[in-house]
């Protein structure tokens, strides 16, 4: 089980050294557990989080990729789609039964084509354009609606924040 | 070091322990020589031998003996006195936690806080569960027979403990690439070890079954054979897992792959299967004689021994749903979907979406997609679409998928943990003042299990709990400290005090937080005066050795480590860099906009 896993994880691992993708890097936090890695994210550019790099933490299952990994950021963060605690609510990182908000058709969700590098490209998306009818965070959804002034001086102190650069 | 409630109580360190054990073994033994130097000692028990050493004895001195002999009647001696055998089976137990601490220093090295409390865990079940079983269901009535009993068991107990652990050892291990060679072969030497153990065990089964009837030796038979079972199950795993890495290693040629791939699928399936299977059914059949041998149908005991027959019953059940599914599944595959052919497999030279391998034999979906075979078939075991177009294949297993659909499809790992944690509450206060309240909390842990991230719901709440007031600290800090200290008032005051912090790996990145102050401030930049960014200067990152950085996928896994680490800090720099030049450019604009 983990064999063919950790096969697997290794091949993206490798491809996501050799072409990464765009402000995004992603591994192991150590190689001793090679289920845990660490992901950065640039915030996409000409959004409120441009700029930033956003540390998360992706956690895969012993039967990966036949179940999805799980997803947190380990820096503080604001969006409507992002509990606070810093879970992920995205479609692509549900398996396909559960379905916890009963709206997303399963060709969104979880399925073993799908890798990091494509949840890590979804999310970089999903800063830019946080989806509404997901309410992970329902204040952050709330401000993203009604009031994106106060939403993007948020977005700003967090990115100074993982930028280390004080507020 | 985190607080632990246990280590609070006056329980002595285990050198205390095996020193006073020592120290009060000697004194015994001083007492028994002092005893037979008396002349008129002799021997209580055994009468014949008595008369003719008598003469002897009184004829001699009693300092005339042989060591031997010496030995030997201090040894009488010491099992005539009451006091004397107590010292004795207390040596006996530290021997046994000493043994245990060295073969865990030998194979284990330092235990991950996982194991610990897993072990924690199963140790108090185990106890709990064999105490029920010697005073309610044998109901032994003697001493000697409750420490044959206590013996028996502790043995056991130490094997299953030890089994266990080497099977959460084998599971973290299989997660990582780079295992020293030295670890498999130690770890195999034990398990190798506790299953040629469970064979003696065994033959004392036989032996003590003999004197005590049927009935006792099938108790102790089934425990056996559970412990057998379990151990090799283990072991075939590792086989399995040992020569997968091997065949990750050599560089695969295109038959070796194929080879592997198919069969290991259906055989490692039918393997899991069987011994999961096996073991419970035994110990179905162990609870189910411990309910009707002894007529206990009222009492406590029944009711633990019926929780966990249902338990038990219900893993059958689930086990043997899933494996129709799986049969069903596998006999739609073979009949509806061709094997791809040659050409069909030239055309297409992608590697199979699934696990990203090379293909040489593939199974053709309607939707002209190719995967291997035993990829495939765990695919659509849980669901039924392509994976690549989610075109809906019509795998649907009418009585399976009556009877709970959800139950097939839900996450494994959430599946698997779901029903098995039972946790008693008894608040004695409410009916009596004086009665004490407590909480048992019965974990039976899977075999699947590997996520050591997981946590019950009540662990879960009270991580939240404290993440509220220390919100830079990541849950899974938080509640590996919660599962030492039980209590969000000592986590809370493990954090205030230093005690714990989030790992580097985040505080490099994140925010120190005080707590005193309650505000945020930097761990990495002296505070500079605010929104002057002129006295930053950027760093100079250099942009030459990044070149090098990133086409470059290593062979050796510490290289890999450090190219990653130093690939992040320089994306964090350059983002850094980037920034404060914007918000320079900002503010000049700005200033000049004033100016005009």
């Amino acid at each position: 089980m983990a064999g063919s896993a950790l096969r697997r994880l290794m091949a993206e691992y490798k491809q996501l050294t050799l072409n990464p993708p765009e402000g995004i890097i992603a591994g192991p936090i150590n190689e001793e557990n090679f289920f845990e890695w660490e992901a950065l994210i640039t915030g996409p550019e000409g959004t409120c989080f441009e700029g930033g790099v956003f540390p998360a933490k992706l956690v895969f299952p012993p039967d990966y990729p036949l179940s999805p990994p799980k997803m947190q950021f380990t820096c503080e963060m604001f969006h409507p789609n992002i509990y606070s605690d810093g879970r992920v609510c995205i479609s692509i990182l549900h398996a396909p039964g559960d379905d916890p908000m009963g709206y997303e058709s399963s060709a969104e969700r979880w399925s073993p084509v799908q890798s990091v590098e494509k949840i890590l490209l979804s999310v970089v998306s999903m800063l830019a354009e946080p989806n509404d009818e997901s309410g992970a965070n329902v204040d952050a959804a709330k401000m993203w609606r009604e009031n994106r002034i106060e939403f993007n001086k948020i977005a700003e102190k967090i990115v100074r924040r993982t930028l280390g650069i004080p507020t | 070091m985190p607080v632990v409630p246990l280590e609070r109580l006056p329980l002595p360190s285990l050198r205390v322990y095996s020193f006073v054990s020592v120290v009060a073994l000697s004194a015994c033994t001083y007492y028994a020589a002092q005893i037979i130097k008396e002349p008129n000692w002799n021997y209580p028990g055994d009468f014949d031998k008595n008369d003719d050493n008598f003469e002897n004895r009184n004829g001699t001195d009693s300092d005339g003996r042989t060591v031997s002999q010496f030995v030997s009647d201090i040894f009488t001696v010491m099992t005539r006195e009451p006091v004397c055998v107590w010292t004795m089976i207390n040596m006996a137990f530290c021997w046994f936690i000493l043994l245990g601490r060295a073969v865990q220093k030998l194979v284990f090295g330092d235990l991950r806080v996982s194991e610990q409390q897993q072990l924690r865990d199963k140790f108090w079940n185990f106890v709990f569960y064999k105490f029920i079983f010697v005073f309610g269901i044998i109901n032994v009535q003697y001493i000697d027979e409750v420490l044959l009993w206590c013996s028996w068991f502790s043995l056991l107990g130490f094997l299953h403990l030890l089994s266990q652990l080497s099977k959460d050892r084998f599971e973290y291990l299989s997660f990582s690439p780079r295992t020293p060679f030295w670890s498999h072969v130690k770890l195999m030497a034990l398990l190798a070890a506790i299953f040629a153990l469970s064979g003696f065990m065994f033959v004392v089964s036989i032996f003590v079954g003999f004197f005590g009837g049927l009935n006792t030796f099938f108790f102790m038979f089934y425990e056996v054979l559970l412990l057998a079972i379990r151990t090799l199950h283990v072991i075939i795993r590792y086989a399995f897992h040992l020569y997968d890495v091997r065949n990750e290693t050599t560089p695969p040629t295109a038959t070796d792959d194929n080879r592997t791939l198919d069969k290991r699928g259906p055989v490692s399936y039918y393997v899991e299967l069987t011994f999961d299977l096996t073991a419970l059914i035994i110990d179905l059949i162990h609870h189910l004689h411990m309910l009707l041998w002894s007529n206990i149908f009222l009492s406590m005991a029944s009711l633990v021994i019926c929780m966990q027959l249902r338990f038990l019953f219900h893993e059958i059940q689930r086990k043997y749903k899933k494996h129709r599914n799986y049969l069903w599944v596998r006999n739609h595959l073979e009949q509806n979907y061709p094997m791809a052919t040659k050409a069909e497999l030239q055309e297409n030279s992608d590697n199979c979406a699934i696990c990203w391998e090379n293909m040489d034999a593939a199974r053709k979906l309607p939707c002209g997609h190719l995967f291997h075979n035993t990829c495939l078939l765990s695919w659509l075991e849980q669901d039924t679409s392509c994976p690549t177009c989610r075109m809906t294949l019509n795998i649907q297993n009418p009585s399976v998928a009556n009877m709970e659909p959800p139950e097939l499809q839900t996450d494994p790992q959430e599946n698997t943990r779901r029903p098995f944690n039972h946790f008693f509450h008894f608040d004695g206060s409410r009916y009596v003042s004086w009665l004490p309240s407590f909480s048992v909390e019965v974990s039976h842990v899977q075999a699947i299990r590997q996520n050591h991230m997981a946590t019950n719901s009540q662990l879960d709440a009270m991580a939240r709990q404290v993440q509220t007031l220390f919100p830079h600290i990541p849950l899974s800090t938080i509640i590996e400290d919660l599962r030492v200290t039980r209590s969000v008032e000592l986590t809370v005051e493990n954090v205030l005090d230093g005690r714990l912090i989030a790992p580097p790996m985040f505080r490099d990145l994140d925010i120190d937080w005080t707590p005193d102050r309650n505000t945020f401030t930097l761990n990495s930049e002296p505070e500079p005066s605010a929104r002057n960014w002129d006295e930053y200067n950027t760093e100079n990152v250099e942009t030459e050795d990044t070149a090098a950085l990133g086409s470059r996928f290593s062979k050796s896994s510490t290289e890999r480590e450090k190219i990653l680490h130093k690939r992040k800090e320089h994306m964090i720099k350059q983002a850094r860099k980037r920034y404060i030049e914007k918000q320079k450019a900002a503010a000049v604009v700005a200033k000049s906009e004033l100016q005009s």
